[in-house]
């Protein structure tokens, strides 16, 4: 799988790796909590002590940054697999099913289509403000989309060619079709979707933090931090440009590896 | 002044030679062609021309294009203008989004240089030369595959390349077809020159000229091809010559019908609303060989999917007689790199069909004998074997399950001669065998004499 990447790719991947490990096994190389506030020592410049400085509160950065970060990429890998699963079989079975379902399943994407996506997940998150899994709930309801419309396109285009037709003519069934034609046209499209779908899952949930209607404090997500770190650009500017840093590179990392070879 | 030179070019995949090295010099108004099977790296011979081979594959040698020695990248600034080439698989040289019309219109424009009402005249004036006046807004899964053909040929010539390159221009066209395309090649070549690949000993004759007959990457005969064609000297080139299906033996006459396998009474087959044949009223026996034959796009692949009942027919009705399984309705295809997976191995997509069915393995080695298919090529999956093996896979499959009826879609139209004598002699000994009824298009008239008991024409 490897091999056949790109040069871009694999520095994407890297990245990526990288980050991942930072988030997972980086709050175990230092003592402390992201929670423990600690008022005699605010806005702490990084340090030996502290890798990363502390926040307004106190609190260790170099922990918080890494829960941060877990917390954006469990987000960004539920939603992908979520909206790839539920997108790729609605959009096979609209396209190999009967003709109300496709239209039923088309009227339904063309209204959530209707509205930006960035409003809809507002809408959900306020309605249970501060839940993760509310926040799931309506990322993935945007995203499954773009994996149902292109599934549907190959799906649709595939149904009438001879391989098909031919393997119907033998008797086989709708799974093995998918099994061995739909799924093998289809799976080299996911790659690209599902690597742009992680970036703009994670910018959603930093934007809902933005706007304090994501993840609520004292809990660390990378929207919410942005905006309170903002009173303290002046003193500490390295402070704000954290989570910022953070999340222009793992939007990258996620854009790099969905760069696959032109065609 | 050639208008292009060849030097001892050869290509190499590795270490491995595939096209041993070759010379040629052709002058303005000169014609090659060059005569081969399937797999023999005629193709290969095309691609090292142009410069468009795969990066996995490196060539030797030296290519002069009108007087200027030219590496591979260099040429492709002559690609279109001064170099073109028919591709060989109509359906992927073609934008599948565009309709045909616009898409030759489109390389007359951005290609010839012409203005844009210009080359709008221009394409519809070919497309009516061509025949497919009302087919110019379809797009290419719309048309038929002889019809595709001649856009793609018609947009190769578009340019006004004087060096013409055709790579099998010919396959899977009516001989009516054949020879208008033949004549257009002939015609353009009179200001330039002309190199056509072929399998078709037929189209050799018409073409004439200069003649190299490759095997195996070698070059095995070269000369005069009127000479060649009247006094083979190679043993290679004498079988070649047989093969064609002019001189195939004549068939003792089948006198024996099995019993009645289908009927068809007052049949219309066609798309939407559109008829593409009216009333056709036959029946089919057991251990019949029946040809279909009429010119492109009359809807010789729209009755096979209505006889198997994939397409519903317009009008009429079609009776099966038989109480015979579903999947012993068998079809093959004229392009069988579209009509298999590429996802698994062909061994994988073997293996499926016999759980599937409960196969006897027992039956699989001869058979795959008589086919010529070696355990070696199932290992592969569809894209790494040649599209005659291929349709030999196809047709191991289908007999696999014991067909009752066999409709044959130019099964033999990608196989090279020799084979194509085997394989269809194969599909009719087959039928007659297992009391397998087989419906065979074919745009060779020949073909269908030497092979079918009767005949449907689709025509009139």
């Amino acid at each position: 799988m490897m091999s056949s990447f790109t040069a871009t790719q694999k520095t994407g991947a890297g990245l990526l790796l990288l980050l991942i490990a930072y988030a997972f096994f980086g709050p175990m190389l230092q003592a402390g909590d992201a929670a423990t506030q600690d008022l005699n020592h605010i806005l702490t410049p990084p340090n030996a002590e502290y890798w990363f400085g502390t926040d307004h509160f106190g609190r260790n950065m170099w922990i918080r940054l890494a829960d941060a970060l877990q917390l954006s990429l469990m987000m960004a890998g539920l939603c992908v697999l979520t909206s790839a699963i539920i997108g790729v079989s609605a959009g096979v079975l609209a396209a190999t099913g009967s003709r109300w379902l496709d239209r039923g399943l088309d009227a339904i994407v063309t209204m959530i289509l209707a509205l930006p996506g960035l409003v809809l997940v507002l809408i959900f998150a306020a309605i249970v403000p501060g839940s993760f899994w509310m926040l799931y709930v309506a990322i993935s309801l945007i995203q499954w989309i773009e994996y149902f419309r292109v599934s549907r396109a190959i799906t649709q285009r595939l149904t009438r060619s001879p391989e098909v037709q031919s393997s119907k003519l033998m008797g086989f069934g709708q799974w093995y079709i998918f099994r061995r034609h739909y799924w093998p046209a289809i799976a080299p499209q996911l790659f690209t979707i599902a690597a742009f779908g992680a970036a703009s899952a994670i910018l959603m949930m930093a934007s809902l933090g933005f706007v304090y209607v994501g993840i609520q404090p004292p809990l660390a997500e990378l929207g919410l931090m942005i905006v309170e770190h903002f009173p303290y650009y002046s003193d500490a500017p390295w402070l704000l440009a954290q989570p910022l840093v953070l999340l222009a590179l793992v939007v990258l990392a996620c854009h790099l590896m969905g760069r696959g070879r032109t065609q | 002044m050639s208008l292009i030179h060849i030097d001892n070019l050869a290509v190499y995949a590795g270490d491995i030679e595939l096209v041993a090295p070759i010379s040629l010099t052709l002058k303005q108004g000169q014609r090659l062609t060059i005569l081969g099977q399937t797999g023999s790296g005629k193709s290969l011979l095309a691609q090292a021309i142009m410069g468009n081979l795969p990066k996995s594959l490196h060539t030797t040698g030296q290519v002069t294009l009108f007087g200027e020695n030219v590496s591979p990248k260099q040429r492709q600034r002559f690609w279109g203008r001064r170099i073109s080439m028919l591709p060989q698989e109509p359906w992927n040289s073609l934008d599948p989004l565009m309709g045909a019309q616009p898409q030759l219109q489109e390389t007359y424009q951005l290609v010839a240089g012409q203005s844009a009402a210009k080359a709008q005249q221009s394409a519809d004036y070919t497309l009516a030369l061509q025949g497919l006046s009302d087919s110019g807004h379809k797009r290419v899964d719309q048309l038929s595959g002889g019809m595709a053909q001649r856009v793609a040929i018609a947009c190769a010539m578009a340019g006004g390349a004087p060096v013409l390159l055709a790579d099998e221009p010919t396959k899977g066209l009516d001989v009516s077809r054949r020879d208008q395309v033949v004549e257009q090649l002939m015609t353009q070549s009179e200001q330039g020159t002309l190199i056509t690949i072929t399998h078709d000993v037929a189209v050799a004759r018409q073409i004439g000229g200069h003649m190299m007959v490759i095997k195996g990457g070698k070059l095995v005969e070269e000369g005069d091809a009127t000479a060649i064609l009247a006094e083979p000297q190679h043993d290679f080139t004498r079988a070649l010559i047989a093969a064609d299906p002019v001189n195939w033996p004549i068939p003792e006459p089948n006198i024996i019908k099995g019993e009645l396998l289908l009927q068809a009474s007052d049949l219309t087959i066609g798309h939407g609303d559109v008829a593409l044949s009216k009333h056709l009223n036959f029946d089919l026996h057991q251990g019949e060989v029946v040809g279909v034959v009429g010119d492109s796009g009359c809807g010789k692949s729209t009755l096979g999917d209505t006889l198997l009942g994939v397409q519903p027919a317009l009008g009429g009705r079609v009776q099966r007689h038989q109480t015979a399984q579903p999947h012993q309705w068998q079809k093959l295809y004229q392009d069988p790199t579209a009509a298999v997976s590429r996802a698994v191995s062909l061994a994988t997509l073997l293996e499926d069909t016999v759980k599937l069915h409960n196969i006897d393995r027992t039956r699989i080695k001869p058979l795959m004998q008589q086919l010529g298919l070696t355990d070696d090529l199932l290992k592969r999956n569809s894209e790494g074997v040649s599209g005659g093996e291929l349709q030999r896979f196809c047709m191991l499959r289908a007999l696999l399950l014991d067909p009752v009826f066999l409709f044959a879609d130019e099964p033999t139209s990608r196989l090279d001669p020799i084979t194509a004598q085997e394989v269809s002699q194969l599909l009719v000994d087959v039928a007659k065998q297992n009391g397998c009824a087989v419906m065979l298009v074919s745009h060779d008239p020949d073909m269908i004499s030497k092979r079918c008991d009767r005949v449907i024409n689709l025509n009139v």
